[in-house]
């Protein structure tokens, strides 16, 4: 290291990290989450939320945190300063913290004491610590000094899964350990004769057939609850425990969860649990199950706290996500079902159909023709009207907006329409429409201003009534506007419709699945000054339907079709919302659409929860939030994509018998048929729940890749309020706030979009897009810009994705990164989804695929590279490493809007890990695309891409049958770099215009080497097709034991400077250009599992930025 | 996803049920082997943590079909049983455990000690790697016990953070240490196994098996913990390259022109801990939570109680009162 010379190397100092939420600890009215070595100290503010005040950074150097323990105060007194002992993995340190006025301060920390073993659990005996270790010994330790004073260990020195200490002294002191044989063993270290002399169990109790994950004990009650591998928690009457020779009783067997259980928590009068499932359960002492907190993605819950006055229940996952549930016992205050008696002598005949007009009346049709209201605050039934026209076949619906405004349309089976006013059903109009059946009827609203009401009769006929009201408000009108015809298909119906603003067109969904768009006036439209860009085919068509009895009202087609757009089961509801059509339907997803040009344009797919296949509708909570309403086998279910917790859940028998919703600020409320009667279920407080998301989960699954897209500059009225340390703000980091916007995919099938500004050291999750149906492995950038085109630049960022991964399967999509006040990160970003591909498309086309054994390989995408050739008219080329030995190239062509497969090679005949594209520039030579690929065997292939795209070219062999891909022929040149699979690849050119080629293995080891491209001169090059470019390796190192694991990230930063990071976490930096690459510094970092590195500089005050993504993700930053 | 769907994922999983071994991680040590001709000359060997089987019966098939050869497997789980293995169902903590390899062995020592077990894994990373150093050096300390000067001890590794401490603790009792990844083994697997020969255990070393042998900690010297010096062994990947890539979907006709048919998994596990609770999610008896509907409803005219607003923060009194409004009888 000598060589080092006086040049300051750079040394990464770990700025962010988003991991799994390992501890949590309520102190006072304050909340501490562990996350990796940090901890995050979260306040109440004065709305009674908890508010995010403080990270205290490295508390436990390279461990996690697993737990904290706070020493308790004689005086009870923890509003103003605590005694901390923060715990994880070998590691233990003690802060004392104080915040008193609402201020954190950090007033003492201790040395980070390392034990020889695991720390299962910590406990304070006044002023020491006693620590239970991972080989079921005991510790007495002077954690301010950090001295060992006494070391106990059990005669039984079995690895433990958990233990527990209970006790306030060392005398009393008892340790309950959960042995690798699934039995707990309660033994009393202040038993031993002589320090270091084992001490025998006293007692073991068996029980579990998995190991111990945890445990806890409840002094007051004498209760015992462990929580298993075997995904049972068990309660044990054991009295006090620090009495020897008790006797230990099972009360309880509570099987609930669907997976292992993690956590459990005995508190005075509830039990909760949480585990790999991502439930938290709330059990009485008894094992009954209270509540289920449900909303955590990925592998569970890793953390748990309570804070009993509060009645709150803390949890943290697997994704980083942090969230408190309130402890409401037996049910939710304020929500239940009740039966409406409809049932009665002088109410004969059956219901048909039920709707809610606004959220305090039910309306109600028997097959007699009756309709009946149902006021929910008087609670009664009255009688409106009885027609005998209306008898065994009638549709019902009652008008949108507030209370319904009033009104309900009743239909019949013979084309007539009642539209009647709820509170004067004797003025109620009949408008005669059709000769047969009116198939479905729907209502649009457009501000209060206009209502209208479509109503679809025989031969895809839709016919548009406008109605009105007198200004007296005791008389209607029905006025019939006009027609509109439907996509032939077989159930040719429409079945739900809503005004697009400002309220030219409507759009509307029919039983085909497909989204349709009209006029809402389509006799203006005729006016070329308005309607000028309706399609030739949107003219009025004549009756050709000849089924209606009014000839000579014309009928208009759509102006724009999404044919199918929700599959067979059909559409089941529009909605408009902030400048989006939303489309929902029984394919289990829902559809964000723009109208633009007077064209339906899809923007994004989205997907429910898992087995809602009936989506029902789509509702805009008063806070801006949205929420599914939809049908999970035969329960009716309120979703909130946003918390992805199940609001409600109704036992209502499923989605084809008539129901209804409504929800108000005040309550929410759900009514269906079942068993001749009506159900209402009824919520207080609507839609929305009071448990509180304090920090968002990232992904729920691993992370596969992570890419830097492009920086935004804020202005300061942008500027985010900095809650976190305002004292300590880093150099350069004033001025115009800079935010990174960066990409991260992962197996968890999503692509979110993150927004990491470089002032506050914190990630908000800006979107994320869920088009995948298997893991997302790679991703790649192009077309970077800003909204608004090079002509008038706005502040903002746009780009171009496209992603990959299991199943064969890529989608491209383009995203918007604008800046936005009412947001919490100052930004919003809109996806618009391009294109998809999928290599096995023509197997879900098969009829009978069911019965047949598909044996195509199910081929995994491994890594993406774009290839951006500046020949005018070719777009950029996608280069996929594939799992099933292929390279293949798609291009993309209409700015990402086509997808095709272009050609392919078997070079490698083994999985291809990663490809990687760079450009060779020299003077008087054509630029020439390389592209790169690494498999598995340690082999790299380059292929000249420029030659490839001459067309003629020997390097491409047509496809054998037409519709197939081109082959490439032989790489121009291949090397045998490592041994094994290589994980990491990354060139850069060097002043003397060749090309550095760095790649990192399986095994650890680096492989260096320059690159030297000899390309024919220009103007041989033209006619001569032969004269291809030769490619030498001019210099080559390897660096063997560079990483005791696989080396996933490289980046070579300069052609001096080079960074590599591994699964053994370890961020290395080293020397290049000198020979072979020589040991700078390394970091520990705290991401396990590290898949992809993307590094960046991002300005000379802020230096580089580096981001790592495994199991969580880490952002690291120096300065050159 | 169809039952073939792993078949084409993973090419050794439908190899080894193609050819009746009880877990793809036979070809492990078929690789191993092939390498470092592990069983060159073994007539005695020892599997830890056996179950379900696979290792054992490759060495069962490449020793225990030599006459003297002898093969003993240890798990604390039950195995079903396998012709030419004898069984012991035990901890390998425990002295007597060593002491019945020992009597199988009719007191000599093992040539081979071999270990391919694994901790159920958590998804918490430092946790798992903990797990599985713990289980590398309880294997490493009952082979102190078993295994004969110059024998050879195979045992699985997670190469994590913390590997190079295992790498330094092994190098105490070997002396030769090597890290190999046999081709079966997929890239994307962070588990790789420690090959080491020449038991040599340092001098005035006492086995025992009462205190458990420690993972070593960090040095500043020899095995640092960021800086230049780390204890990283030479890494050697096994198999040739002709074998079949681990990494690789296949399509389910493979080469050699063999239609494909669907076999079963050789070996389902034995009584899993999580048994009960499938057998109670299948009859539909796990505990769900009672939603309010499946109270009995009442008469709407019954309902006892107005609808009371929500409270942001209710203090929770030392009992809990029901909100009965909709589960009068």
């Amino acid at each position: 290291m000598d060589a080092l010379g006086d040049y300051v190397w750079p040394r990464a100092t770990s700025e962010l990290i988003l991991l799994p939420v390992t501890g949590l600890e309520c102190v006072g009215d304050r909340l501490l989450a562990g996350e990796g070595p940090d901890v995050l100290v979260y306040s109440l503010d004065f709305g009674g939320h908890l508010r995010m005040m403080k990270r205290v950074q490295n508390l436990l150097g390279h461990y996690l945190i697993h737990g904290f323990r706070v020493r308790p105060e004689p005086n009870g007194d923890l509003d103003s300063e605590a005694m901390v002992a923060v715990f994880g993995s070998k590691g233990l340190r003690i802060v004392k913290i104080s915040w008193g006025q609402s201020r954190f301060r950090e007033l003492w920390r201790s040395g980070l004491w390392n034990m020889s073993d695991w720390i299962w659990d910590v406990r304070w005996l006044e002023g020491n610590v006693a620590l239970a270790l991972g080989h079921n010994s005991v510790l007495l330790y002077d954690p301010v000094v950090g001295c060992m004073l006494q070391d106990v260990p059990c005669t039984d020195r079995c690895t433990l899964s958990s233990a527990c200490l209970i006790g306030d002294t060392w005398k009393e002191l008892t340790v309950v350990a959960g042995a690798i044989s699934n039995q707990l063993l309660v033994w009393y270290p202040a038993a031993a004769l002589a320090d270091n002399k084992p001490v025998a169990p006293d007692r073991r109790v068996s029980g579990h057939v998995g190991v111990i994950f945890s445990m806890s004990y409840l002094e007051s009650k004498g209760l015992l609850a462990t929580a298993s591998e075997d995904r049972s928690v068990r309660i044990w009457k054991v009295g006090d425990l620090r009495v020897p020779g008790g006797r230990v009783q099972n009360i309880g067997h509570c099987f609930g969860h669907s997976a292992r259980v993690w956590q459990v928590k005995l508190l005075e009068n509830y039990l909760i649990s949480a585990g790999e499932d991502c439930v938290c359960l709330v059990w009485s002492h008894e094992g009954e199950i209270l509540q289920a907190f449900r909303g955590h993605q990925g592998r569970g819950i890793r953390a748990l706290a309570a804070h009993e006055m509060q009645a709150w229940v803390i949890t943290g996952g697997d994704d980083s996500g942090i969230r408190l549930w309130h402890l409401a016992g037996r049910g939710y205050p304020g929500l239940g079902v009740s039966a409406l008696s409809f049932k009665s002598p002088s109410r004969p005949g059956t219901l048909k159909a039920v709707t809610l007009a606004g959220s305090w009346r039910l309306l109600t049709v028997t097959d007699t023709g009756a309709l009946y209201l149902y006021d929910l605050e008087v609670k009664c039934w009255e009688k409106l009207l009885e027609d005998k026209h209306f008898q065994s076949y009638c549709l019902l619906e009652a008008a949108p907006g507030p209370e319904g405004l009033g009104l309900c349309a009743m239909a019949n089976g013979e084309g007539c329409v009642k539209v009647v006013p709820i509170n004067t059903p004797t003025a109620a109009v009949d408008h005669g429409l059709f000769a047969g059946k009116v198939h479905s009827l729907s209502w649009a609203l457009r501000g209060y201003e206009e209502l209208l009401l479509l109503a679809s009769g025989p031969g895809g006929v839709m016919a548009c009534l406008e109605i009105s009201a007198a200004l007296s408000g005791k008389a209607i009108f029905v006025t019939e506007r006009c027609r509109y015809l439907l996509p032939p298909s077989k159930q040719r119906w429409h079945t739900c419709s809503a005004f697009v603003p400002p309220g030219d067109f409507l759009v509307c969904g029919d039983r085909r699945g497909s989204v349709l768009l009209f006029p809402s006036r389509p006799e203006v439209l005729k006016d070329p000054g308005v309607g000028g860009k309706a399609e030739a085919g949107s003219g009025p068509v004549g009756g050709d339907s000849g089924t209606d009895g009014s000839n000579a009202v014309a009928e208009w087609s759509p102006v724009s079709t999404l044919h199918s757009l929700h599959g067979k089961q059909g559409v089941t509801s529009v909605t408009c919302h902030a400048g989006y059509v939303y489309s929902t339907g029984r394919d289990g997803a829902y559809y964000q659409l723009l109208v633009r040009g007077g064209q339906l344009q899809p923007v994004l797919r989205q997907k429910t929860c898992r087995g809602m296949n009936w989506v029902a509708g789509l509702h805009m909570v008063p806070d801006g939030s949205m929420v599914i309403l939809g049908f999970h086998a035969n329960e009716f279910v309120v979703w909130s994509p946003r918390s992805h917790e199940k609001l409600h859940v109704v036992s209502c028998g499923g989605g084809h018998r008539s129901w209804a919703f409504s929800d108000t600020e005040a309550a929410m409320a759900f009514a269906y048929l079942k068993d001749g009667d009506v159900m209402l279920y009824q919520a207080l407080g609507g839609c929305t729940r009071p448990h509180v998301i304090l920090r968002e989960g990232l992904h729920g699954r691993e992370i596969t890749c992570v890419k830097r897209v492009g920086a935004i500059t804020l202005g300061p009225e942008f500027q985010v309020p900095c809650l976190e340390q305002p004292d300590f703000l880093e150099p350069g980091s004033e001025g115009p706030g800079l935010t990174d916007i960066v990409i991260t995919c992962s197996e968890d099938t999503t692509v979110c979009v993150l927004a990491l500004p470089t002032t506050t050291g914190s990630a908000h999750a800006l979107t994320a897009v869920c088009n995948h149906i298997s893991s997302v492995r790679a991703m790649a950038v192009w077309g970077l810009g800003t909204p608004g085109g090079s002509h008038s630049p706005q502040p903002g960022l746009t780009a171009n994705i496209v992603s990959a991964g299991g199943r064969a399967e890529m989608h491209c999509f383009s995203i918007v990164v604008s800046p936005d006040s009412g947001t919490p990160s100052g930004l919003a970003c809109h996806v618009m989804h391009l294109s998809s591909h999928r290599l096995d498309d023509y197997w879900d086309q098969q009829r009978n695929r069911h019965r047949m054994v598909k044996v195509d390989p199910e081929t995994r995408y491994m890594s993406l590279a774009i290839c951006e050739p500046d020949r005018p008219g070719v777009g950029p080329l996608v280069a996929a490493a594939c799992s099933d030995g292929a390279v293949r190239l798609f291009v993309l062509q209409d700015s990402g809007r086509i997808l095709q497969l272009f050609a392919e090679t078997f070079h490698h005949e083994r999985c291809v890990l990663k490809v990687h594209s760079f450009t060779h520039e020299a003077p008087n030579q054509q630029r020439r695309l390389f592209l790169c690929s690494a498999a598995t065997d340690g082999s790299l292939a380059f292929w000249d891409l420029t030659t490839v795209l001459d067309h003629g070219s020997a390097l491409l062999e047509p496809p054998a049958e037409p519709g197939l891909p081109y082959q490439l022929g032989t790489p121009c040149l291949t090397l045998q770099a490592h041994s094994c699979g290589i994980n990491s690849l990354h060139t850069m050119p060097t002043r003397e215009g060749h090309h550095l080629v760095a790649s990192g293995s399986e095994d650890g080891s680096l492989h260096v080497f320059v690159l030297a491209v000899k390309a024919p001169e220009l103007e041989e090059a033209v006619g001569e097709p032969e004269l291809m470019p030769q490619l030498h390796v001019l210099e080559e190192y390897s660096v063997p034991c560079a990483h005791a694991a696989h080396v996933t990230g490289l980046k070579i930063l300069s052609p001096t400077l080079m960074v590599s990071a591994s699964i053994d976490q370890r961020l290395t930096f080293w020397r290049l250009g000198h020979g072979e690459p020589t040991f700078m510094n390394s970091t520990v970092y705290h991401v396990p599992d590290v898949a992809d590195m993307d590094c960046w500089p991002v300005s000379p005050e802020f230096g580089h930025r580096c981001a790592l993504g495994g199991q969580g993700l880490e952002v690291y930053n120096w300065y050159d | 996803m169809g039952r073939t769907s792993k078949d084409k994922r993973d090419v050794y999983y439908r190899l080894a049920k193609e050819n009746g071994w009880r877990a793809r991680s036979a070809f492990k040590l078929l690789q191993l082997d092939e390498e470092f001709h592990l069983f060159q000359g073994v007539t005695r060997a020892v599997d830890l943590c056996a179950a379900p089987g696979s290792w054992s019966q490759v060495l069962s098939q490449k020793i225990g079909g030599q006459g003297p050869g002898r093969v003993v497997a240890v798990d604390l789980q039950a195995m079903a049983p396998l012709p030419g293995v004898i069984q012991i169902q035990g901890d390998i903590t425990q002295l007597s455990t060593a002491k019945e390899i020992i009597q199988h062995f009719e007191g000599c020592h093992a040539d081979l000690v071999v270990c391919d077990g694994a901790p159920d894994v958590t998804g918490l990373h430092d946790v798992d790697e903990y797990m599985q150093a713990q289980l590398l050096l309880a294997a490493l300390n009952i082979a102190t016990h078993v295994l004969k000067p110059g024998g050879c001890f195979v045992a699985k590794i997670f190469r994590g953070r913390d590997v190079t401490l295992l790498y330094s603790q092994l190098r105490v009792f070997f002396s030769s240490v090597l890290c190999a990844k046999p081709r079966s083994s997929r890239n994307s697997s962070i588990e790789a196994f420690a090959v080491c020969r020449g038991y040599d255990p340092p001098e005035g070393f006492v086995a025992d098996l009462t205190k458990p042998l420690l993972d070593h900690s960090y040095d500043s010297d020899f095995n640092q913990l960021d800086g230049p010096t780390r204890i990283i062994v030479p890494f050697v990947t096994c198999g040739d390259l002709s074998a079949y890539d681990s990494d690789r979907s296949y399509p389910l006709n493979l080469q050699d022109g063999s239609e494909y048919k669907y076999t079963p998994p050789t070996q389902p596990p034995i009584s899993p801990p999580y048994q009960e609770a499938c057998t109670l999610k299948k009859k539909g008896q796990l505990a769900k939570e009672t939603h309010p509907q499946d109270c009995p409803i009442s008469r709407v005219d019954a309902l006892s109680q107005p609808l009371a607003a929500i409270q942001c923060h209710t203090v929770l009194g030392p009992e809990i009162k029901d909100n009965k409004m909709n589960c009068t009888p």
